[in-house]
């Protein structure tokens, strides 16, 4: 990992239509190339939302957002080259195999020919999904349909990848694969911006978090790091629903 | 390009992963033309057909006059005249009672001594004439009376609608005219008779001076006669074809409602690529739709002793009017489809939508019988240009140039809804902003 920004934030702010709080408050940070950075937060808290900016999906009401140093309001279409999404649904056609669901994801991005039906591959045997690759979707276990998510982000190989919830809803096993595979991803050079809920996956996946509530950074640091210097709390679960309190949320 | 026939690949797996969804979209059009055409099939009808519509006849004149109306409404073969029910002839309070409860439309009383009043009038009317202008001098009034209309009664059904209602009067009044026309033709011949008693008075069978020929020009050589089906097939195709909205607007929503729609958003990918996508498809179904509506007019409407549809030897003109017509729908499905926040509204709204714009643009009522105001607002819906410019090819033998300005007004519908589609998205992603 170098502490060189690959991703900029600067006083990022979104009220959504008709709210009277704004989803995101003034959020500043710079996320370092080939580090793996987490989101955390309750729900509401603007995780989802910081992410949806990030990639583009809909402009901030008032800040400045870079990605590998381009303004993403300007330069939209050459950042869709360099990042990749896993979003939060299982953004799949569920009528369609999977692998016929990666050929079109890989064609949109360009990719064809010998060399998408290797990577497909490739990830197919990766993520132990060979045997089923020829099944429509819709026929998957919730874990099998959120590693073939998972592949569709991937097969560009983006230099950023969005993970928004990866893996919500899914066994241990497919959790264990998934999370491994994001420490081998970073490893070949790959920045990972990656939202949760679960604070022990977080806890060992991420090299920095950043601790959301109510649209604002209330924390940012190593996990650890951030434990150690609060020593009154044995892990970043109690750290986490000490700042951000026991009470329910939406 | 290539990315386009990816798109274009997935969305005919998808479309081909439903084929129970892919028969019913294929058959319900072609049933729907089938069944409404023979629905329509009287309505329309401009040919002889098999007497179809019962009408109770209560004939108690019983003579020439009453005898002469049973002929001729029997003659018209648009109707099955009953005297009797249960082998008990029809009384003039039965007929009031079967149409009061629905179970007969129409009823038809001629009074006692119809006949008998009528030539009273006519002689009164025959031998005033003779006495004022031929031959002052000869009373021919002596012994005539005068005499009232007679009142032929006829109960309506208050179901019955109007068009039916006047075609059915106008050919009553027509019978009636002949008779009267005819029988004051004899009445002068029998005073004449009377005047000039050693005179051979010839007997002349009185046939109507003027008859009317009915030609429909066409565009090509061979005149195509309109019929039920000719009118009824082009209309409900293109009703059923707009109806591809339905399906199309839900493919949009259910990949936007599935994510797939957001993770697009993040390749390196146009609105317009997807859209188009989309549109090659369902062009294909579209096509495919229409073509088997008309082999349906073509091979099956016949089956139901219906004239065929005749859709002579123009060819292109009838394939590129499918295109563009199609292309109208599906520019009008990509828009709903976007603009449309769930499925309810797409659905309800689309097909809401169709029905209103078939009306409005003549579709069902010929655009010829509406108010001013609702004839032009024909000429804003995209059904009105698509009918216009297939009973152009169909029924006047149109050639391509002839319906070429429908050609543009539904190529530009299409260009305009996908445009404001793509624009629409692109400025208003599909998550809440």
């Amino acid at each position: 990992m170098t502490e060189e920004s690959i991703i900029g934030i600067r006083d990022l702010t979104k009220y959504y239509k008709g709210a009277d709080e704004p989803a995101i408050d003034h959020i500043s940070l710079g996320i370092f190339k080939d580090e793996i950075f987490g989101f955390l937060g309750p729900n509401g808290a603007g995780k989802t939302t910081t992410i949806s900016i990030l990639c583009g999906l809909f402009p901030p009401t008032k800040g400045k957002v870079t990605i590998d140093g381009l303004d993403i309001r300007l330069n939209h279409e050459k950042i869709k080259h360099i990042i990749g999404i896993v979003p939060q649904e299982v953004a799949l056609y569920h009528t369609l195999t999977g692998l016929e669901n990666l050929q079109f994801f890989g064609n949109m991005y360009g990719l064809k020919g010998k060399a998408l039906k290797e990577r497909i591959g490739e990830y197919l045997v990766r993520f132990g999904l060979e045997k089923f690759a020829r099944k429509q979707v819709s026929t998957y276990s919730g874990g099998m349909k959120r590693r073939v998510n998972l592949i569709a982000g991937l097969l560009h190989k983006p230099r950023i990848l969005f993970l928004d919830e990866p893996t919500v809803g899914i066994d241990v096993q497919s959790r264990n694969v998934i999370l491994e595979f994001l420490h081998e991803l970073q490893e070949t050079g790959t920045t990972i911006i990656y939202t949760s809920h679960y604070m022990e996956e977080a806890e060992k996946l991420c090299n920095r978090v950043a601790i959301i509530d109510q649209g604002k950074i209330i924390a940012i640091g190593n996990p650890k790091e951030l434990v150690a210097l609060n020593p009154e709390f044995k892990n970043l679960e109690t750290m986490f629903l000490h700042l951000t309190g026991k009470g329910l949320r939406d | 390009m290539f990315k386009y026939f990816a798109a274009y690949r997935k969305e005919w797996l998808i479309l081909i992963r439903d084929p129970a969804g892919l028969v019913l979209l294929f058959l319900m059009p072609m049933v729907m033309v089938v069944i409404l055409s023979m629905v329509q099939e009287f309505g329309w009808s401009t040919i002889s057909r098999e007497p179809q519509v019962p009408v109770l006849f209560v004939n108690t004149d019983q003579d020439s006059v009453g005898n002469k109306f049973q002929q001729g409404l029997t003659e018209a073969k648009i109707f099955t005249l009953i005297s009797q029910l249960d082998s008990v002839p029809v009384t003039r309070e039965v007929a009031r009672q079967k149409v009061l409860e629905g179970e007969y439309q129409i009823a038809v009383v001629i009074p006692e001594r119809t006949s008998e009043r009528i030539r009273a009038k006519i002689r009164l009317l025959v031998n005033k004439t003779m006495t004022s202008l031929m031959m002052p001098d000869q009373n021919f009034l002596a012994g005539v009376t005068n005499t009232d209309s007679v009142e032929v009664i006829i109960y309506f059904d208050p179901a019955v609608r109007n068009s039916f209602r006047n075609a059915f009067l106008s050919s009553t009044r027509e019978f009636n005219s002949k008779i009267e026309s005819r029988m004051i033709f004899e009445t002068f011949q029998d005073e004449l008779r009377k005047l000039f008693p050693g005179f051979n008075m010839p007997v002349i069978d009185y046939e109507p001076s003027v008859y009317f020929k009915e030609i429909f020009p066409s565009g090509v050589e061979e005149e195509i006669l309109p019929s039920t089906t000719q009118h009824n097939v082009p209309s409900w195709a293109i009703f059923a074809m707009f109806f591809i909205v339905v399906p199309l607007t839900s493919s949009i929503i259910k990949e936007r409602e599935e994510g797939s729609l957001i993770r697009l958003m993040t390749i390196p990918v146009t609105y317009m690529t997807i859209f188009m996508a989309k549109v090659g498809v369902y062009l294909f179904v579209c096509f495919i739709q229409f073509l088997l509506m008309v082999l349906a007019g073509i091979y099956v409407l016949p089956l139901f002793n219906m004239p065929p549809l005749e859709v002579g030897a123009n060819y292109l003109a009838i394939a590129i009017m499918t295109i563009v017509s199609s292309l109208a729908a599906l520019g009008y499905g990509i828009l709903l489809g976007t603009l449309s926040k769930t499925h309810q509204q797409a659905a309800a709204f689309g097909s809401v939508s169709i029905v209103v714009l078939a009306a409005m643009g003549g579709l069902w009522v010929p655009v010829y019988l509406m108010g001013s105001f609702m004839r032009h607002l024909a000429t804003f819906s995209p059904l009105n240009w698509a009918h216009a410019g297939f009973l152009d090819i169909f029924l006047r033998g149109s050639s391509l140039m002839d319906v070429f300005p429908e050609i543009i007004k539904l190529l530009s519908f299409f260009a305009v809804t996908i445009t404001i589609a793509a624009i629409y998205r692109t400025l208003k992603p599909p998550i809440s902003t």
